[in-house]
């Protein structure tokens, strides 16, 4: 372990009183900005993601725009007052820039690009409070935002991490197991055909680790796809209760 | 059996040529959000994009004035453009006109024909997917809004509505309450509660 004075997993608990397989509590609110095409807020854990999906459009400037398909433009970006250390005072760092491009390109695999040539959709994900595992939380939320949009896609992609602690596989880590972990991973899934849109790792894991992850996050994503599609009805749903 | 489903959603273990589906390994999964009905292997979208047809009418505003050509914005990707050669009288930037779609140029520009000034009045924009609700059953439900509220209304099919004369508000109100419950059974009776006019049905 990087951090000796931190024992993350002690008789199978992890700090917050998870065992390695639970996952923190996930709530989505389907369109809460109305000037959107589609936008969704979502609170994973102490997470808090805005995710609003904007176009398609005229792709400005004209020469990020692609004649055969749409471009998918993402924009990251954690609030000022997200997180204890400062984010994003001065626009996108380093690490702003690189999750708006994974986002992106998740969203590249599942969005039919071709059907509207020249233009760009846009993706704005703000994390207004974070504790660990944004960028999944932020893949998740898009999905969301991006189905109430309009906008044709082949899958509903979501995103979760694992890490590893000892030889111990944990799921969903927050923000103290990212920093003091042996390995963590975020791994985004297109549940349809459960192929993998993203996957970075820091850390090592050994073959069966690997495994054992990805099992554990095929099995979570099944909760989570499932909260997804909930999300989404229940914009209509609700209504439809108000009268009968 | 009418059920929702959602993009990546499997819709029918068949192929099935959908508007708003794909096909693969002889499956039928859908693309946006629609209520999918099992019997009449109908798929209805409630949510959606605008996709220009032919002869379709639409609402936007001039956006450029040039020489031969006024471009139109349409609430799309996509630019109309009116060539003034068809054009009986001259327009000006940001006249709300009505146009008929004359055809699809390749780099995604939509050429209008036949357009015609709106004056006055305001313009809203509704989600396209709600369009075909907001025009009813040979225009039951637009015209029961424009008689209750009197008001005259031109509804695009881009999901642009303007609105002129009368209660302007009240109109307003009932266009936004069919969007948001566009897929609710008895709606064309909230409606009628709403602007109080009695509906009309042409037969």
């Amino acid at each position: 372990m990087k951090n000796t004075g931190i024992k993350l997993l002690e008789n199978g608990r992890r700090l917050d009183g998870r065992s390695p397989k639970d996952m923190r509590s996930i709530k989505i609110i389907p369109n809460p900005i109305k000037n959107a095409g589609g936008s969704a807020y979502m609170e994973w854990g102490k997470n808090k993601v805005v995710a609003a999906v904007y176009g398609p459009s005229e792709a400005l400037p004209r020469h990020t725009a692609n004649p055969d398909k749409a471009v998918i433009k993402c924009r990251y970006m954690m609030a000022p007052f997200s997180s204890e250390e400062g984010h994003g005072r001065v626009g996108m760092n380093r690490r702003a820039i690189e999750i708006s491009k994974v986002t992106a390109e998740v969203f590249e695999n599942v969005v039919i690009l071709d059907q509207f040539p020249g233009t760009e959709i846009n993706i704005y994900v703000e994390v207004l409070q974070s504790d660990g595992g944004t960028r999944a939380a932020g893949i998740t939320c898009a999905a969301v935002a991006m189905a109430l949009s309009g906008i044709p896609m082949k899958d509903l992609p979501y995103a979760i991490s694992v890490g590893k602690v000892g030889e111990d596989i944990i799921l969903d880590l927050d923000k103290i197991e990212d920093n003091y972990s042996d390995a963590d991973m975020p791994v985004a899934i297109l549940p349809r055909t459960d192929s993998v849109a993203l996957l970075q790792m820091d850390g090592t894991m050994s073959k069966t680790q690997f495994d054992t992850a990805m099992q554990m996050v095929l099995d979570a994503g099944k909760i989570i796809s499932k909260l997804q599609k909930d999300a989404l009805m229940s914009q209509y749903t609700e209504q439809g209760k108000k009268y009968g | 059996m009418k059920r929702i489903v959602v993009p990546g959603e499997m819709v029918d273990d068949k192929p099935l040529h959908l508007l708003d589906a794909f096909i693969e390994e002889n499956k039928t999964y859908a693309t946006v959000i629609s209520v999918y009905d099992d019997e009449k292997k109908m798929l209805t979208p409630l949510e959606g994009l605008w996709y220009p047809r032919k002869e379709e009418v639409v609402v936007g505003v001039i956006e450029e004035a040039k020489l031969n050509t006024y471009t139109v914005q349409l609430n799309a990707p996509y630019k109309g453009i009116i060539i003034s050669k068809y054009t009986e009288s001259a327009m000006n930037t940001g006249d709300m006109i009505e146009a008929s779609v004359k055809e699809l140029d390749k780099t995604g520009t939509v050429v209008l024909s036949r357009p015609r000034v709106l004056n006055g009045g305001k313009l809203l924009k509704i989600r396209p997917a709600k369009v075909h609700r907001l025009i009813g059953k040979s225009n039951t439900m637009l015209n029961q809004i424009s008689q209750g509220t009197g008001t005259t209304m031109k509804v695009g099919m881009n999901g642009v509505v303007w609105i002129r004369g009368g209660d302007i508000d009240l109109a307003s109100e009932a266009v936004f309450r069919v969007q948001e419950e566009a897929h609710v059974s008895g709606l064309t009776e909230r409606i009628n509660k709403m602007v109080g006019s009695p509906v009309q049905v042409q037969k």
